[in-house]
């Protein structure tokens, strides 16, 4: 933004100014555009339900922080916040080992069948997910994981491979050989290799990938619904989703729940955001 | 310290792919530094590549000091590279990249630090230790890579075109630099490149490589005195050796053609008997073409004639290229204030011994009574006084 003000005041042609300026504006409407009910959920979250009968947009005063209290503690919370962060956590982190390994040997490895599997996976991506479900419910009953955390951060390992892959190879496949042919003279094999160059050096695109897996997944729920029914596995999704069938009226209180289940988001976001990863590791890839 | 053996190696790539490297035999002696040198593509970074072991072979036997090592992965080799991108990690310090391959090799911190720092200072290094490659320039970079292989005090070095993303200036001294470190570690080094003057100025021996195969394999100025085909003749020199047809009469001792003729001092009568009246080619160089006669010394020359196409005027020389009258061009370098009209016609002289004779299918070189290094000090001693 400063940058752009900077810009902005210098001695930019008019029509450049012009076409800045409309720019700005386009962003600026569509920011408040996709902020705006964020920020309106995140006000309703610290009121309660009777002030915002009374007002729907007014500021919160007085802030009712022990609405987050309550909901942690006298409505479960805790619990779909501990199954939730169990499942997505785990299956991201096995997601992302097993992706990058797999699109390591994808990317480097001339292999008979390289591009058969490539393909097949790639396929994966074009389905909608939704076509398994049927067949996976089948699947965990018979194998004794439906209605189990475990099978359900399976599945979700299973949903997200494809598309975790897809996205590692095609960065993976530019790093250049000549890196990996320094470290074999260096004298290191190839799970070294692995360890040591294709992850520090492929982490923008490996932060990518762990964010994208962890939004996707610690938001879904038709999967968790679907596979899960034992009030006391429930992940966050569905128990939001329970919390709005037992409390219909108590929007206070819903606001406060979905606020729990965003701010994880939030902090992952931050955590790995692409930019910070890539002032980690500037000049990683030239 | 090591010899290197190369013995009938072959490369196909894939199945039943094309032959890039077909049957080389070389043997690179301990200490010496070896320079392959060939055109683009001609195989000269497959072969490097099979002495490292990152390129597996595909027929021949490849042994360092006796011990086949075909099929030994070369992380166990004991070989260093550098390679043309430098190939740094990205994301380790300087110190770290010189460090990665000692860490590997369970030698104690304390050993792998003093090495560190000694090639460091060695290199001019020392202040850029703890920076990223990504904040190096190309020079610097260049220099992290040929430490990185000095650390490790390996058997062989290997280096492939690991001047060739460098300004002039940078080439000049990094080459000198090299030729250095050889001297000082007295290591096994294995060169290539495709520019003729590093070769010319590194090498102990250059190997001339042409599409997969060995050209020549010699000592820099023997290879230029006394190539042993048309490629070679040609390769090496710039300009590159002028090739002219001409026909053998072994009675008069002499090669012409209607735009040529000159006379052949260096072969014995058995030589030339054996191809009289027979096509040769000719080979003089452009340095020992001369627009004046007095150039011969009085000595009988040859005489070339051809109408002017060019006259390139470099400041310290002046390049006339001419067109010969049954076709095919010829260049000659002469003195800076030698000035021709287009289309002229220019008579040039060269002596006896400047000629070379090659045979017209096989390109192979008609050799002269004098061969081995007692011809190169002869031909080298003529052209000095
Ligand atoms: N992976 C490969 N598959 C098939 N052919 C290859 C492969 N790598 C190289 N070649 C071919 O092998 C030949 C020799 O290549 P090489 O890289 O050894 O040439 P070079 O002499 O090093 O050339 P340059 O000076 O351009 O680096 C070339 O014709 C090239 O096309
Ligand atoms: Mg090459």
């Amino acid at each position: 933004m400063a940058a752009f003000l900077a810009a902005a005041s210098g001695r930019a042609p008019l029509p450049r100014l012009f076409s800045r300026g409309i720019l700005a504006l386009v962003l600026g409407v569509y920011t408040i555009y996709q902020l705006g009910p964020f920020l309106w959920l995140a006000t309703m979250s610290v009121r309660t339900t009777a002030e915002i009968s009374a007002d729907p947009y007014a500021w919160p005063s007085p802030m009712h922080l022990d609405q987050f209290r309550t909901a942690w503690v006298d409505s479960d919370f805790a619990t779909y916040f501990w199954n939730s962060t169990m499942v997505v956590v785990g299956a991201v982190a096995v997601l992302t080992f097993i992706g990058a390994a797999a699109a390591h040997a994808l990317a480097r490895y001339r292999f008979r069948g390289n591009r058969l599997i490539y393909g097949i996976l790639f396929s994966s991506i074009i389905f909608p997910p939704q076509i398994t479900l049927i067949s996976l419910y089948q699947i965990l009953v018979d194998y004794n994981l439906y209605n189990s955390l475990f099978g359900l951060a399976l599945v979700y390992i299973s949903l997200q491979l494809p598309l975790t892959v897809y996205l590692l190879e095609g960065f993976f496949a530019r790093i250049p050989q000549d890196l990996f042919d320094a470290a074999k003279m260096d004298g290191y094999g190839d799970l070294e290799i692995f360890w040591r160059i294709v992850l520090p050096v492929g982490m923008p695109a490996i932060a990518t990938t762990l964010i994208l897996n962890f939004i996707q997944l610690w938001n879904e729920f038709l999967f968790a619904v679907v596979l899960i029914t034992d009030p006391d596995k429930r992940t966050l999704p569905i128990g939001i989703r329970a919390f709005m069938g037992d409390h219909f009226q108590d929007i206070g209180m819903i606001a406060t729940g979905v606020m729990i289940s965003v701010i994880p988001v939030i902090v992952v976001y931050v955590f790995f955001s692409e930019k910070l990863i890539r002032g980690m590791t500037a000049g990683a890839i030239k | 310290m090591a010899v290197v053996k190369l013995d009938k190696i072959v490369k196909r790539y894939g199945g039943g792919g094309p032959v890039v490297v077909e049957d080389v035999d070389l043997t690179i002696d301990d200490g010496e530094f070896m320079v392959l040198l060939g055109p683009s593509g001609c195989g000269k970074s497959t072969t490097l590549r099979m002495i490292a072991g990152l390129e597996s072979i595909s027929g021949g036997t490849l042994s360092i000091d006796g011990r086949v090592v075909n099929d030994v992965p070369a992380k166990d080799r004991d070989i260093a590279m550098v390679f043309q991108s430098y190939a740094l990690y990205p994301h380790m310090s300087v110190a770290d990249n010189l460090a990665f391959g000692l860490r590997r090799r369970s030698i104690p911190g304390g050993e792998i630090e003093r090495r560190v720092k000694e090639v460091a200072a060695i290199l001019g290094l020392a202040p850029l230790l703890a920076r990223k490659p990504s904040a190096l320039s190309g020079g610097q970079r260049q220099r992290v890579a040929l430490g990185r292989a000095m650390v490790r005090e390996p058997q062989v070095f290997l280096f492939d075109e690991p001047l060739s993303n460098l300004d002039a200036a940078l080439r000049v001294n990094t080459r000198s630099e090299i030729i250095k470190q050889h001297h000082r570690l007295g290591s096994t080094m294995i060169y290539v490149t495709h520019d003729q003057v590093e070769a010319m100025t590194m090498g102990t021996r250059i190997c001339v490589m042409n599409a997969g195969k060995v050209a020549q394999i010699g000592a820099p100025l023997d290879v230029y005195w006394q190539p042993a085909n048309t490629f070679v003749a040609r390769f090496l020199g710039s300009p590159p050796m002028n090739l002219m047809d001409a026909t053998l009469t072994a009675a008069t001792r002499r090669a012409s053609s209607p735009a040529l003729d000159a006379p052949l001092a260096r072969w014995s009568d058995g030589v030339l008997q054996a191809r009289d009246g027979r096509k040769v080619t000719l080979g003089v160089r452009a340095e020992d073409m001369a627009i004046d006669p007095a150039a011969l010394d009085g000595a009988p020359g040859g005489r070339v004639t051809g109408r002017t196409i060019a006259v390139e005027p470099l400041g310290a020389e002046t390049l006339l290229l001419l067109e010969l009258p049954g076709g095919g061009e010829i260049t000659a370098r002469l003195p800076r204030h030698v000035t021709a009209a287009p289309d002229q016609e220019v008579e040039l002289f060269f002596r006896a011994d400047a000629a070379y004779l090659f045979d017209v299918e096989t390109g192979d070189a008609i050799a002269p009574l004098e061969t081995g290094a007692a011809a190169v000090r002869a031909a080298v001693q003529r052209r000095t006084h």
